[in-house]
């Protein structure tokens, strides 16, 4: 090959370089025209829409955008640790509420304690199973949905359940505390506790590494079993927090209480801009889309919009911010 | 080994056969004609949905979507087949197509994983299932469509399962008699490999989810006709029967591997054991362990870290005997 044949080569090879930057930058371009056209929806509908901007419906946004949050929390957690998501997150809430409130006659403190340890266990079963033998999560959780409506549908009989014992100690959970609600303290305590396992331990390293190539992982010797353990449990322990708060807000719990939950919190991670490969992504990311969430089904709920549309809207919300992420992914590579 | 594993799923549906004959051994139940119409009416009701699944794991994918447009067909065929039953199976498979068409081109174009994809198809489908019940149950008028899809032919068929029997035989044939077969498994075996060899990955992948699409609503609007109803939500129910069925039909979840012919005895396994669930009359939380249960054991064998183990076992004992070959050569 002559010089000359050699620098022919070269053009078409730079220009590829050049219109892959174009590209590039066109995608990273089109990132942020969408969360431009995010923020202005949520604007827009919010001088619109009569009633939204109240001090009495941001409360009631700041409200369920905690629940959400902490289910979102938890999705986040399985999503980084590289397994999707889990499709029994929302069984798992009802049953923690019901735990909590049928073990309150043994206190307050006992029954939180062992409603989360439940909801921790819960998970935590799960991720071994899928850690230890590289289990499909999707299917290993939606079998573990319904093992786990099976046994509770046996204990409870199906019924609705209701506080027991006489103290109504758990009734401040509900309550706001310095005008805010009591749940948003809490969204905020475990966004940061778990924010700090995740940016600042060890486990938190390893989690992020496993989640983004569990082959390499493994090569490299990492306990991949108890690491996917140790995230589900933290997500089943952002699970069982939801569960409680729920029931003692309700003041009782069925079966269905956590229904809308599973979509609800994975919705809220991705739209957030939490990567659903995994390895990338943090709990502020889910903080934050737990507001987006709260924000649009509350301007649909104030239009009149029924559930089914709000639902709809959570779909397409999905789809476009998993389209967007695969796009500002391949863009950035 | 090949053949052992293909035919593995027919052993479990002769298993499945053998438990439901000797049923009335262990228990007070009687076993008559009625049993294997009962089983072949789990099987309309599920197979196709199992079909539609069943091919998206083939060719490595997870359309996760089916679930819910299993409802939401059966939703559209209520609401638009009042006039004319075929006219509302017609609309409710032109939007299992066009929701087909739509996530194919999404997952085979920016080349994505079906999962997330799938899952946002799947939460946008229970939305427009609501919407349109307005989150109620809906029935449907004409009982008689529900008798004549129902009524017993010779004993132990329907023309609701003969149906599902016939879109099994459609799809086996164009999956052994056209290029599709070979083409879902190469790019559920190998995409890379595959898209050198000169398969048209990103058509294949769209026919797959067409067909998934169809398959699901096919199986959800006939359903909707045989009980003359249709709810909001269905649940993960649908979802779970098929995943199973799929799996016992020797699909394998990394893609590349499976027949129509075996999810098709996947699905008559699975309608069999609940049959004798039904039969013994267990209360649902026992159908709902029992089928949770065995979702997990299956899937836990369909790992891949199951599988790579047993080629270890297999491969540790193999050069055991290869050594010992030699050695009795050269005394010979």
């Amino acid at each position: 090959m002559t010089v000359a044949d050699a620098d022919r080569a070269a053009p078409p090879a730079a220009a590829e370089v050049a219109s892959a930057r174009t590209l590039a930058s066109h995608q990273a371009k089109l990132l942020l025209a969408a969360l431009g056209a995010a923020v202005a929806i949520v604007l827009i509908g919010a001088f619109t829409t009569h009633g939204f901007l109240t001090v009495a419906n941001l409360k009631a946004i700041l409200f369920s955008a905690s629940f959400v949050g902490i289910a979102a929390v938890s999705a986040t957690l399985v999503m980084i640790s590289g397994n999707l998501f889990s499709l029994s997150l929302g069984t798992t809430i009802s049953i923690s509420a019901i735990a909590f409130l049928a073990a309150l006659h043994l206190g307050l403190f006992v029954a939180i304690v062992l409603a989360l340890l439940l909801g921790v266990a819960i998970f935590a079963i799960q991720g071994l199973v899928v850690g230890a033998w590289n289990t499909n999560s999707i299917i290993v959780t939606i079998a573990a949905g319904s093992i786990q409506l099976g046994l509770a549908t046996k204990l409870t009989a199906g019924a609705e359940v209701t506080p027991s014992g006489n103290s109504a100690a758990y009734k401040t959970l509900g309550e706001p505390l310095l005008g805010l609600p009591f749940s948003f303290y809490v969204l905020v305590g475990l966004t940061l506790l778990l924010g700090f396992v995740l940016h600042r331990t060890s486990f938190g390293r390893l989690l992020y590494l496993m989640g983004e190539n569990r082959a390499a992982a493994r090569a490299a010797g990492m306990r991949i079993k108890w690491i996917t353990a140790g995230a589900f449990a933290l997500a089943g322990l952002a699970a069982a927090t939801t569960g409680i708060l729920l029931g003692a807000f309700n003041d009782t719990a069925t079966l269905a209480a956590g229904g809308t939950y599973t979509y609800e919190a994975i919705a809220a991670a991705l739209v957030g801009g939490n990567a659903i490969q995994g390895g990338s992504g943090s709990v502020w990311r889910a903080f934050f889309g737990a507001f987006f969430i709260a924000a649009i089904t509350n301007l649909l709920l104030l239009r009149g919009y029924s559930t089914g549309v709000q639902e709809l809207a959570q779909g397409i919300a999905v789809a476009i911010a998993v389209v967007l992420m695969r796009l500002f992914s391949r863009s950035s590579r | 080994m090949k053949g052992r594993r293909e035919v593995l799923p027919f052993l479990i549906l002769a298993v499945a056969i053998v438990c439901l004959l000797v049923l009335p051994l262990f228990s007070s139940a009687e076993i008559t004609y009625r049993n294997g119409y009962d089983v072949l009416e789990t099987f309309a009701e599920y197979g196709l949905l199992a079909l539609a699944l069943g091919l998206s794991m083939i060719a490595g994918e997870y359309d996760l979507s089916t679930a819910s447009m299993y409802g939401l067909a059966g939703m559209v065929a209520v609401l638009t087949g009042g006039g004319s039953p075929v006219l509302g199976v017609l609309v409710a498979l032109a939007v299992g197509l066009t929701g087909g068409l739509i996530q194919g081109t999404i997952i085979a174009r920016l080349r994505m994983s079906s999962v997330p994809v799938t899952l946002g198809g799947f939460i946008v489908n229970l939305g427009i299932t609501d919407v349109l019940s307005h989150s109620k149950d809906v029935s449907y008028e004409r009982i008689s469509v529900a008798l004549k899809l129902d009524a017993s032919i010779g004993g132990v068929f329907s023309l609701y399962s003969l149906i599902a029997i016939g879109g099994f035989l459609l799809i086996a044939s164009l999956m052994r008699f056209t290029r599709l077969g070979t083409d879902i498994r190469a790019i559920g075996g190998d995409r890379g490999a595959s898209r050198t060899a000169g398969v048209k990955v990103n058509l294949v992948l769209l026919t797959v989810f067409a067909l998934s699409g169809i398959g699901a609503a096919a199986a959800g609007s006939l359903h909707a006709y045989s009980v003359s109803s249709a709810l909001p939500n269905l649940g993960f129910a649908p979802l779970i029967f098929a995943t199973i069925a799929a799996l016992l039909g020797g699909v394998r979840l990394a893609g590349g591997r499976g027949s129509v012919l075996g999810i098709g005895a996947g699905v008559l396994s699975l309608a069999i054991l609940q049959e004798i669930l039904t039969t013994l009359s267990a209360p649902e939380y026992v159908a709902n362990l029992v089928t949770g249960g065995l979702l997990l054991i299956v899937t836990i064998f369909a790992a891949p870290d199951i599988a790579s183990w047993w080629r270890r076992q297999q491969a540790r004992r193999r050069p055991a005997v290869e050594a010992q070959g030699p050695t009795a050569q050269a005394q010979g």
